[in-house]
């Protein structure tokens, strides 16, 4: 092998292995196969042998067995297709004549018994052949098929001979006479006499009743092919001028869609088209076949075509309501040529049990009831507006159907569709955001739920409302008691009357002044230190007074006994001191004058108790004055702070020039209306001695007006709540009796 | 236009009605015993064939289904000429389609006069709570007009199968007048007494590739 191969080709691993292909080494010895393969390729020879005996004896039973022409001929392509079968045909091998031999002779065999198996195979190809119509040839192709009949010498001969008589009967009475009818009716005749012959002839008892079907459609065919010429559509028949008609008429009708027939057919889906052009090309195929049997194939074909687009497109087998619509609309598109003289021929001619039967028989009766319907089609058959139709038909209004458009268009359609497809996903976008909508005022109705179900909650657990605390009259007198016992002691200490008018003027400014001062955060309740004190300690509140730091320095100035005595007079004249300012008196003078104490006793209880008195001050003062202003939890001292400020006698200077100046009360009214507008109820209702300083005109004020104003306030008095709210103590009892006066005041 | 051969009987059948009345739900459920369309195999619905054996003898049933719109109604001679049964199918809860019937026989009768057998088949009886073709009327007039009355229901399977074996067993009997009164009347009788009748599907796959292969030589 080597040696055979010129040296400048390589040779691959592949070329050494079996021409099988089977992965093993070949051999030269063994043409090129495997030692197996070729064991058996050498059996299958074998076995081939034998059955070329058997083919042989049986072939005998066949009287035409000596093969002419196309069977030789068929083996012989066979036998060349033998021949390249190997995988490999370009490393073929001469081999020895004697294996040569013995290969040719087996294909040879195989073949005789192909050529035997294939006769009905064989005759298919008959028809096509025929198409050219040469006359010879059809002949010659007569020949062929008849002899390739699988019936004994004497039914071929029988057929022959009726296919003679009745091919010389139809020449015969074209010659003679000129109706269609009474020819087709001898044809017919002629079938049926066929069929009797083929079911009672004993020459036919032989074959098989497949094989008499086969000699019914071979005797049709043939008698048909040769007097196709005469047959179709004669001159003396109008099937001419019937063709001209409906072609003119399904023309006119080029404006019907599949909308007007209501057909299931799908215009715009492609593989629907396709296979619409399909059954169009099948049914204008149908004139170029020459046999009845062909031309139905061609209707059974189209139908067919039919029956699959309708598959898809009504989801199930079609039934004749869908299918007729849709076979009108093929007819009506496709406008075969000769239609009419295609019909009547196979109606004519055909087998008459053939129209009656089977599906090609179906397929043309359904194609017939089509053409009938173009033929009588009317504006009511298509459901539309007669002068529509007419209109229409006389091509004065341009009917633009999707077929059209599909065709013409198309490009148009597509970008229509396309256009669809965005205008649904933008559809679908929208509903998103819609539904997103929906979601988000969902939200923001839960968000308004829970927040006032948490307003809710913290109102119930923080409710505005401690009002219960309110006792005014109460702690009102309470307060107002204390700070007058206090204020009375502190002016007994002290003996400074102008000191102790200064507190309880301002207190009752203060307290006047609430509204004002509390927005300004800068003058809280005066009561609430004495208040406070009071409540909690009001027997403790002398005793830090006297006892805190400056009593060492008292003791040391005092004598022990001087402390109780100055106390019992500072008690006895605590109700003058009180007194005092509310005549008018001045507290100083009232208390130097008019005091029963004596001078020591003013020295010894004056002079320790300022001193106490102001460390006093300056220690509470330190404690809580500069505490926060807004913080709520510093309220309290920020109200203890407020209070022991007032005690300072820094501050006192201006409060005792403002008290001044209330007292001559008339001579400002300004300052005092102003003062009784911020917060008239309270000044009214106060029981403090400067009610009775302040002048009349305030009192007169309307409510409306103080209602005006106290809106302004508002402010001011949920800051107070607040800090009531937040407190419960009993310092902040007493703040809410101010605090509350002044809502209850407000409202 | 009956064949008889070798082969045995061939005959034609037309199913006539109104639209929606359930023609080819009938012609499926008796072809492949099924219901719902999405799982029929077949390609198409409108012909069918089905081959029966009646004592021996072969009957091979062409069923051809026709469109039941209204404007396709003059097409009706065209399907059914030369055929030997016609099954004339009406929804029992549509009168309309009964009087359709009416026509349909008058037609036919005139037409074909006693060469087709004529079979009245209310479908749809699963919907007998809507039932608007009372029974009995349907039955007295199929009498008077000499057809065979059925009640069917393509959805539950029910009298299918009867209808088509008493039909073709009618058109066996009419045929068999047509041919030879003497001889046919005593057979016919034998074959309706006998109610052996059997389905032979088994055959029904060879003999229709025969068929099929034979029409595509032709074709050639």
């Amino acid at each position: 092998m080597y040696s055979t191969k010129s040296p400048s080709l390589r040779i691959n691993s592949g070329d050494l292995k079996c021409r099988n292909g089977c992965g093993f080494y070949g051999n030269t010895q063994f043409d090129g196969f495997c030692s197996k393969c070729f064991r058996e390729r050498q059996q299958g020879l074998e076995r081939q042998r034998k059955q070329r005996v058997v083919a042989s004896s049986s072939t005998k039973i066949d009287p035409h067995f000596p093969r002419q022409k196309t069977s030789s001929h068929h083996s012989a392509r066979a036998a060349t297709q033998q021949h390249t079968f190997p995988p490999s045909p370009s490393r073929h091998k001469p081999h020895s004549p004697q294996r040569g031999d013995q290969q040719e002779r087996g294909t040879l065999k195989k073949n005789a018994i192909l050529s035997v198996f294939q006769k009905t195979s064989t005759q298919k190809n008959v028809g096509k052949p025929e198409r050219p119509y040469v006359p010879d040839r059809t002949e010659m192709e007569f020949i062929t098929g008849l002899k390739k009949l699988l019936i004994s010498d004497d039914a071929k001969k029988k057929l022959k001979s009726d296919i003679q008589r009745l091919d010389a009967t139809i020449r015969d009475y074209l010659a003679n006479h000129r109706s269609i009818d009474d020819l087709s009716e001898c044809v017919q005749n002629a079938y049926t006499r066929l069929s009797e012959v083929l079911g009672r002839d004993p020459r036919f008892q032989t074959a098989s009743p497949e094989a008499r079907e086969e000699c019914m459609n071979f005797f049709e065919k043939v008698v048909m092919t040769r007097n196709h010429s005469y047959l179709f559509s004669p001159c003396f028949t109008n099937d001419e001028e019937q063709d001209s008609k409906i072609q003119k008429r399904i023309r006119q009708l080029g404006w019907i869609t599949v909308k007007h027939l209501s057909c299931g057919i799908d215009e715009v889906h492609s593989a629907s088209r396709e296979l619409v052009y399909t059954a169009i090309t099948e049914l204008v195929a149908m004139d170029s076949f020459y046999s009845p049997q062909e031309k139905l194939e061609c209707i059974v074909r189209c139908c067919r075509h039919i029956f699959t687009l309708l598959k898809h497109a009504v989801g199930g087998p079609a039934s004749a309501d869908e299918f007729l619509p849709a076979l009108i609309f093929v007819v009506l598109k496709a406008n075969p040529i000769r239609l009419h003289s295609n019909i009547n021929f196979v109606t004519r001619f055909s087998n008459a049990s053939r129209l009656m039967s089977g599906e090609g028989g179906y397929c043309f009766t359904n194609l017939c009831c089509a053409i009938t319907f173009i033929e009588n089609l009317t504006a009511v058959s298509l459901s539309m507006p007669a002068d529509e139709f007419e209109a229409l038909m006389k091509g004065e209004k341009v009917y633009t159907s999707a077929w059209e458009s599909a065709l013409l268009a198309c490009e148009g359609l597509h970008l229509i569709s396309e256009n669809m497809k965005k205008m649904d996903a933008l559809k679908r976008k929208n509903e998103n955001v819609l539904k997103g909508i929906e979601c988000f005022k969902e939200d923001l109705k839960q968000l308004q739920a829970e927040i006032t179900q948490k307003i809710d909650e913290t109102l119930i657990r923080a409710p505005l409302t401690i009002l219960p605390i309110k006792t005014p009259e109460f702690l009102r007198t309470r307060a107002q008691s204390l700070i007058l016992s206090d204020a009375a002691v502190a002016e007994q200490r002290r003996n400074s009357g102008h000191f102790q008018s200064n507190i309880v003027t301002s207190l009752s400014i203060d307290r006047s002044d609430e509204g004002k001062a509390l927005a300004k955060d800068s003058t809280l309740p005066i009561p609430i230190i004495p208040a406070v004190v009071g409540t909690t300690k009001p027997t403790d509140r002398d005793k830090p007074l006297v006892d805190t730091k400056p009593e060492p320095v008292k003791e040391a100035l005092s004598t022990p006994t001087q402390s109780p005595a100055g106390r019992m007079s500072a008690s006895s004249s605590a109700d003058l001191l009180y007194s005092s300012p509310i005549f008018n008196y001045s507290p100083f003078d009232t208390n130097s004058l008019g005091d029963a104490a004596t001078p020591e006793d003013f020295l010894s209880g004056q002079m320790p108790d300022f001193t106490g008195g102001i460390t006093n001050i300056n220690y509470d003062f330190d404690l809580s004055d500069h505490s926060g202003d807004n913080s709520v939890a510093e309220d309290t001292n920020i109200t203890t702070g407020f209070n022991l400020e007032e005690f300072d006698p820094l501050i006192q200077k201006p409060s005792s020039s403002y008290l001044s100046s209330t007292e001559s009360g008339p001579d400002d009214p300004d300052r005092i209306g102003a003062v009784e507008c911020e917060k008239p109820k309270s000044l009214i209702e106060s029981d403090s001695p400067s009610e009775i300083l302040l002048p009349s005109p305030i009192k007169p004020t309307s409510a409306t007006n103080y209602k005006g104003f106290s809106n302004f306030e508002i402010p001011s008095i949920s800051c107070n709540t607040g800090d009531f709210s937040s407190l419960n103590s009993c310092e902040m009892a007493t703040e809410c009796l101010e605090g509350s006066e002044g809502v209850a005041d407000k409202k | 236009m009956s064949l008889v051969s070798a082969n045995g009987f061939n005959f034609k059948v037309v199913l006539l009605g109104e639209g929606c009345v359930g023609k080819t739900s009938i012609v499926l459920r008796y072809v492949e015993d099924k219901f719902n369309p999405k799982h029929f195999t077949t390609l198409q619905a409108s012909f069918v064939t089905k081959k029966l054996t009646f004592n021996g003898q072969r009957v091979h049933l062409n069923i051809w289904d026709t469109a039941g719109q209204e404007r396709f109604h003059a097409l009706g001679p065209i399907y059914y000429r030369g055929s030997d049964g016609a099954i004339l199918v009406y929804d029992i809860t549509d009168e309309d389609s009964f009087q359709k019937v009416k026509n349909w026989v008058k037609e036919l009768k005139k037409m074909l006069g006693s060469d087709i057998v004529i079979a009245i088949v209310g479908n749809k009886t699963d919907l007998e709570k809507d039932r608007h073709v009372p029974a009995d009327e349907a039955e007295s007039y199929s009498q008077s007009v000499g057809a065979k009355h059925f009640e069917t229901s393509a959805k539950m399977n029910e009298g299918i199968e009867e209808l088509f074996l008493e039909l073709s067993t009618m058109m066996i009997t009419n045929h068999d007048v047509k041919e030879s009164r003497s001889n046919s009347l005593n057979r016919s009788n034998s074959i309706r007494r006998s109610n052996a009748l059997m389905v032979d599907d088994a055959e029904d796959t060879p003999a229709e590739e025969n068929a099929t292969s034979t029409r595509c030589c032709g074709a050639g």
